[in-house]
């Protein structure tokens, strides 16, 4: 008795604020075509699944159990695979994260406020032009014969020929990790410099006072304030760890950049999946491919939830 | 007394030097880039063209611009941006303001499925079969319509909109005012500072996208800015790589297609630097939105 009052209750409710309800159900009905129906697709990587077959080919072809895993598990690109997505990640997480906050401290230790702010605005343009013009300056700059890095230290006299920043395998991961650093420090570096102004002023001036120097400051006032933000952002960018953490981006230079000759070192798992599904329509083996980074990055993003949770007391969900 | 001026200067010298630095190198790709798109193309193979245009032309954007393959992917990518940020900004403030409002029925279950679709997906292959099951491959429809709602941007809609007093809505309610209205005439007006990040990192991500026009389309008719750059830059470097092999000569042809790549770089960076130095702010401001994305 009470239960359908209460349902009758909830159904005037729901009727009173339909409009409302129309807004959020379109939007959670677009968010179940295009984000929840294909991750019923991932059995696609435990089946024979072909293209021509369309959606009813996913529940009609046949199971093949872990037939994909195994065969990805000992291709001979496996290792090189693995070795290239997490050496990639790696060396973003060490020498891309850094940058942008030692760039917060250099620009908040300027004081000439237009130069300051110059430097800054300038600093995060390249965030905002995509990656093929990024791969395009690239070319401008690093190509062997004619990229002017290379033609300044030829004529510099520093090399005999051109560095081969694009086609060398031994370049491949060096060019990218720059790349990412050019592209996204000015950007990263906004959120350390928001920090850093939170900072109480007063702690420099009493600081100032008892002696110390600029170098002391930064050290123990300026670092420790924004410790905070770089606990934060180091934990967020242990959920995205394989597509390159905070910087990310290894799809787009790996797919962009990547070529025949440097394929040993530019290949990493997510362009692998791609092109077996994409160029070759080897579509549930590559769902299988994609599937083993997925994995991993869920576990990575439940790990980066619970630090966060223990750190900061909030989650990221 | 004395140290501590001398350290001061030292580390204002240091800290200038630096960031001087840091200003050439963000700043001279873009400016060498520039310069190519100006200079002659047999002359920019003979090199030593670093500050200057040294053989000043228009040609390359006479080329440019009388190459009807190139004006065409420059429209088709200014009809995706600006039908697909108007699609996403419409359709994303309707759904986060339904989102926050705090009476809403089934909220946590919605707000549930917003989240959880931010950090799980299907990947790449079953989303392609879904586009493909949809129609919507090769059709300028694939471009603009899976991008419509971002989980990131909704989350900040459901905050922003959230600080918005329901008594003002109320209000609004009694008078019999229907909800359409009061979105379009109470809530959005006050949400510009919104709305204007909203929709400016919408038209970043839809003019910058390079993938959706490589594998999603196959019709030359279709084909994005950014893909025509793409597969220019391929042709720039693999023609670059067998002149350097076989000798010399034939420069004339690598010549003109990496000046007219870095023309169509130019043109291409074009909206965003018209843009830049008004709606910086609005840039900054999305950083919030970046810094939960990335």
């Amino acid at each position: 008795m009470k239960k359908t009052r209460s349902l009758r209750k909830g159904f005037t409710k729901f009727k009173r604020q339909k409009e409302l309800q129309i807004f959020a159900l379109a939007g959670i009905g677009y968010l179940f075509i295009f984000s929840i129906i294909p991750m019923f697709g991932i059995i696609l990587a435990f089946k024979s699944y072909k293209i021509t077959t369309g959606i009813q080919g996913i529940f009609t072809s046949e199971w093949v159990g872990l037939q994909y895993f195994k065969e990805f598990f000992t291709d001979y690109r496996f290792g090189e695979l693995l070795r290239n997505t997490v050496v990639l990640s790696t060396l973003k997480m060490i020498f891309a994260f850094p940058v942008p906050i030692i760039l917060a401290i250099l620009i908040s230790e300027c004081h000439s406020k237009v130069f300051k702010r110059t430097i800054q605005t300038v600093s995060y343009l390249p965030n905002f032009v995509s990656w093929v013009l990024v791969y395009g300056i690239s070319s401008a700059l690093l190509s062997q014969g004619s990229g002017v890095i290379n033609q300044i230290l030829t004529e510099l006299g520093i090399v005999k020929t051109g560095i081969p920043f694009l086609t060398d395998p031994d370049y491949f991961w060096g060019t990218s990790v720059v790349l990412s650093i050019w592209k996204s420090s000015g950007w990263w570096a906004i959120i350390f410099l928001a920090a850093i102004s939170g900072i109480d002023s007063t702690l420099y001036e009493a600081a100032s006072i008892d002696g110390a120097g600029r170098l002391k400051r930064i050290w123990y006032i300026t670092l420790p304030g924004i410790k905070g933000s770089i606990v934060t952002v180091l934990i967020l960018s242990i959920g995205s760890f394989l597509g390159g953490g905070m910087v990310g981006s290894n799809f787009e230079q790996s797919f962009l950049m990547g070529n025949t000759v440097n394929n040993a070192t530019s290949e990493i798992i997510q362009t692998y999946a791609f092109k077996m599904g994409m160029a070759q329509g080897r579509f549930s083996y590559a769902t299988a491919v994609d599937l083993v980074q997925s994995m991993i990055s869920i576990v990575l993003i439940l790990i980066s939830n619970k630090v966060a949770k223990k750190v900061s007391g909030e989650g990221l969900f | 007394m004395k140290k501590r001026i001398t350290e001061d200067r030292v580390v204002d010298i240091v800290v200038y030097i630096l960031l001087a630095l840091i200003g050439i190198v963000t700043l001279y790709p873009f400016y060498y880039t520039i310069i190519c798109s100006f200079n002659d193309g047999l002359d920019l193979m003979k090199g030593g063209v670093y500050l200057w245009p040294r053989k000043f032309t228009l040609a390359n954007y006479k080329l440019f611009l009388e190459d009807a393959d190139w004006i065409h992917a420059f429209w088709v990518s200014v009809a995706k941006t600006v039908i697909g940020t108007g699609l996403c900004t419409v359709f994303t403030s309707m759904f986060s303001y339904a989102l926050s409002r705090k009476n809403l029925m089934f909220k946590k279950a919605y707000r549930f499925i917003v989240v959880f679709t931010m950090y799980f997906s299907g990947g790449l292959i079953p989303y392609y079969i879904l586009l493909k099951e949809l129609h919507l491959l090769n059709t300028f429809w694939v471009y603009v319509i899976p991008g419509m709602v971002n989980g990131f941007f909704v989350m900040t809609g459901i905050n922003f909109f959230g600080s918005i007093p329901e008594t003002i809505l109320e209000s609004a309610r009694i008078d019999g005012a229907s909800e359409f209205s009061i979105l379009t005439k109470i809530v959005l007006p006050v949400s510009k500072p919104f709305l204007a990040t909203l929709a400016l990192f919408a038209a970043v991500g839809q003019w910058n996208s390079w993938l959706d026009s490589a594998y999603y389309v196959r019709d030359n008719e279709l084909r994005t800015m950014s893909y025509k750059m793409m597969t220019t830059i391929n042709q720039t470097l693999a023609s670059a790589a067998n002149a350097d092999a076989a000798g010399q000569m034939s420069q004339a042809n690598t010549a003109t297609t990496f000046t007219v790549q870095a023309t169509a770089m130019v043109v291409s960076m074009l909206p965003i630097m018209c843009v830049y130095p008004f709606l910086q702010k609005y840039f900054v401001q999305g950083m919030m939105i970046g810094a939960v994305k990335e």
